[in-house]
């Protein structure tokens, strides 16, 4: 059956062939002369599709093959089974005409060149890209405006901050208005405003330009401002896909208690997993100083008997519940290898 | 192809702005391959003080000998086509060493450009003039200093058959390049099979007829750098070998569809790194 979504994932799978050294000199002489290889199943077996104007969290813990799956999707590893399409394209059978409608952001690596200006930098991006002069200034122009490029603009890409490189790295991968972009951890390692400011650019960009944005993060609140749905993958599977509401009713039995204590002492008097029988998982008590913070599940102990209990045993100042947020469940799911789906 | 060489131009342009803020580093880079080449011609300049020529005997008796001059001339040369590789096409070094290992190759397969192409054009060498003016000094210095009754078996319109050879001179640098480059591909790091290959081309810039038939076959046909050096050199001296000019091109279109084919393959294989 011909699928028309933007991006159509089937079966997708890589392996990656690694030498096993047994340890010490030894080892290393025999893997030298006789050497032996296991298969490593990187991704293994994933399909979805995404429709044009997404935007994706694409999400899993670290060594999930979140990445090997993006660099399949962008045509730099080839699959070792199943295979992609987007917007009609192969990525590795036609690199060329393909890559023309992606952008592609890796947070940890800059495309730009070291050494050139940024402006000269467009430039260069807009040969390689075939964009005409009109083209060329409207699109500098929006970028300009919503990634705030000007007071860098001229000068060398080495001398930039992080946050600046970033944004000038998000405007080279939208230079020539894809239809696709893909963002590997954009955030990372940057400072509360400048993520703020790339989440609202990254917003107006899908909006205005229409563009499909599949996104890695490994911050939960990139995805909870940015996506409506999510996929998740661990050890090469998917674990879930869906919206992120759907995952969050599922493990909306999760709720956080947290009240001040008038004496910080008065915490040991606070046996919630004796009195309630909590299961290991169901239950986290953060306390800082007088400051403490329950994260519970309902199944176990509903709102109201964690209430009473807590207020029966001591005295507090402030008390306050509210849902478990996204990090939580999502420190759930990975925990759980997504079983619970 | 013209988008190719105007992207060329533009990184040229880029490199040369370089320059102008790296001055230093520009002049460092030059004077050291000055000063090895330096040393190399005073190493000749010393065994030519003990031997009037170099001489090649088949049974005891001399069949051919080269004068300090010749020898000079021929090494000079050499660095002609080595150097313009070099300093367009130096790129290439990197990716054997850490491109490929690192995952930096990613940023070449997403832009909409060959990525042989993209790698090779990225980088404009400036270090290179260093191997060329000394190529250039010892050509001009060796012909102007030589006895006259060898001077006067030069033709200078030989040069022009030699200049039209010269771009597949130079490939055959490339593709040597490219070719163990892309192995990287498969082991990760091939920087030193490529640096293996490349130091061949010593042989080359001496007569062949001084080396055994393994060395000499070696050097004309599997990394054929002897047509790259000593053979055009002598035919410009005394007009032999004018064969060597046809089976330049023919080894060297040979050299470079194969370094193509194992770059396509390897892009394939290409593995990335972990990020």
């Amino acid at each position: 059956m011909y699928n028309n979504s933007m991006i159509h994932v089937e079966n997708l799978q890589k392996h990656f062939k690694k030498a096993i050294k047994e340890p010490g000199l030894k080892g290393s002489i025999k893997a030298l002369f006789k050497p032996k290889y296991d298969i490593v199943k990187a991704v293994d077996g994933i399909s979805f599709d995404v429709e044009a104007g997404e935007v994706i969290g694409f999400i899993g813990p670290n060594g999930a093959g979140k990445s090997t799956v993006i660099k399949m999707l962008t045509g730099i590893l080839t699959p070792s089974e199943g295979f992609c399409r987007i917007n009609g394209h192969i990525p590795t059978e036609s690199r060329k005409e393909y890559v023309k409608e992606i952008g592609v952001v890796f947070g940890q690596r800059t495309q730009l060149w070291w050494d050139l200006a940024l402006r000269e930098t467009y430039m260069v991006l807009k040969e390689i890209y075939d964009i005409n002069d009109e083209d060329y200034k409207k699109r500098m122009a929006f970028l300009n405006e919503v990634l705030d490029l000007e007071d860098f603009i001229t000068s060398p890409v080495r001398t930039l901050s992080l946050g600046q490189r970033m944004r000038a790295d998000i405007a080279a991968a939208l230079l020539h208005n894809p239809k696709v972009l893909f963002l590997d951890e954009p955030t990372v390692g940057l400072d509360v405003v400048v993520k703020d400011n790339i989440r609202k650019a990254i917003e107006r960009i899908n909006k205005e330009s229409g563009t499909t944005v599949i996104l890695t993060t490994h911050d939960l609140e990139d995805i909870e401002l940015l996506c409506k749905r999510i996929v998740m993958i661990d050890k090469g599977k998917k674990v879930f896909d869906g919206e992120l509401s759907k995952l969050r009713s599922l493990y909306g039995q999760m709720r956080e208690l947290s009240f001040e204590l008038t004496k910080a002492e008065d915490m040991e008097k606070l046996t919630y997993a004796e009195e309630f029988n909590f299961a290991d998982d169901d239950l986290k008590v953060e306390a800082k100083g007088t400051d403490v913070k329950v994260r519970f599940n309902t199944d176990t102990a509903s709102v109201e008997e964690m209430l009473s209990f807590t207020l029966s045993k001591v005295h507090v100042k402030d008390i306050s519940v509210k849902d478990a947020d996204i990090e939580e469940i999502i420190r759930r799911l990975y925990k759980g290898g997504g079983s619970a789906l | 192809m013209r988008k190719y060489l105007r992207l060329h131009r533009i990184f040229i342009a880029q490199d040369l702005k370089k320059l102008m803020e790296y001055k230093v580093d520009f002049l460092l880079g030059a004077i050291g391959f000055v000063l090895v080449q330096a040393v190399k011609v005073l190493t000749l300049g010393i065994m030519f003080a003990a031997i009037p020529a170099l001489t090649y005997k088949e049974g005891g008796v001399v069949v051919d000998s080269w004068t300090f001059n010749e020898v000079l001339f021929i090494y000079g040369f050499s660095l002609i086509p080595k150097g313009i590789d070099h300093l367009l096409f130096d790129n290439l070094w990197g990716m054997g060493y850490w491109v490929v290992a690192k995952g930096d190759f990613d940023k070449y397969l997403t832009r909409p450009v060959n990525s042989w192409f993209y790698v090779l054009t990225e980088k404009f060498c400036v270090d290179a003039f260093g191997d060329l003016f000394v190529g250039v000094v010892l050509v001009l210095y060796s012909v102007l200093s030589m006895p006259a009754e060898i001077a006067a078996d030069i033709n200078w319109l030989r040069l022009i058959p030699v200049a039209l050879v010269m771009p597949f001179a130079i490939m055959i640098y490339t593709s040597v390049k490219t070719g163990t480059a892309a192995i990287s591909f498969w082991t990760k790091r091939s920087g030193h099979i490529t640096h293996m290959c490349y130091m061949t081309n010593e042989f080359a810039s001496y007569p062949t007829k001084i080396y055994n038939r393994f060395i000499k076959t070696f050097i004309t046909y599997i990394l054929p750098f002897a047509l790259t050096a000593y053979y055009p050199a002598i035919y410009i001296l005394r007009g032999e070998s004018v064969w060597s000019l046809g089976v330049t091109v023919g080894v060297s279109v040979i050299l470079f569809l194969l370094s193509q084919l194992i770059w396509k393959l390897g892009v394939k294989a290409y593995e990335s790194a972990g990020s």
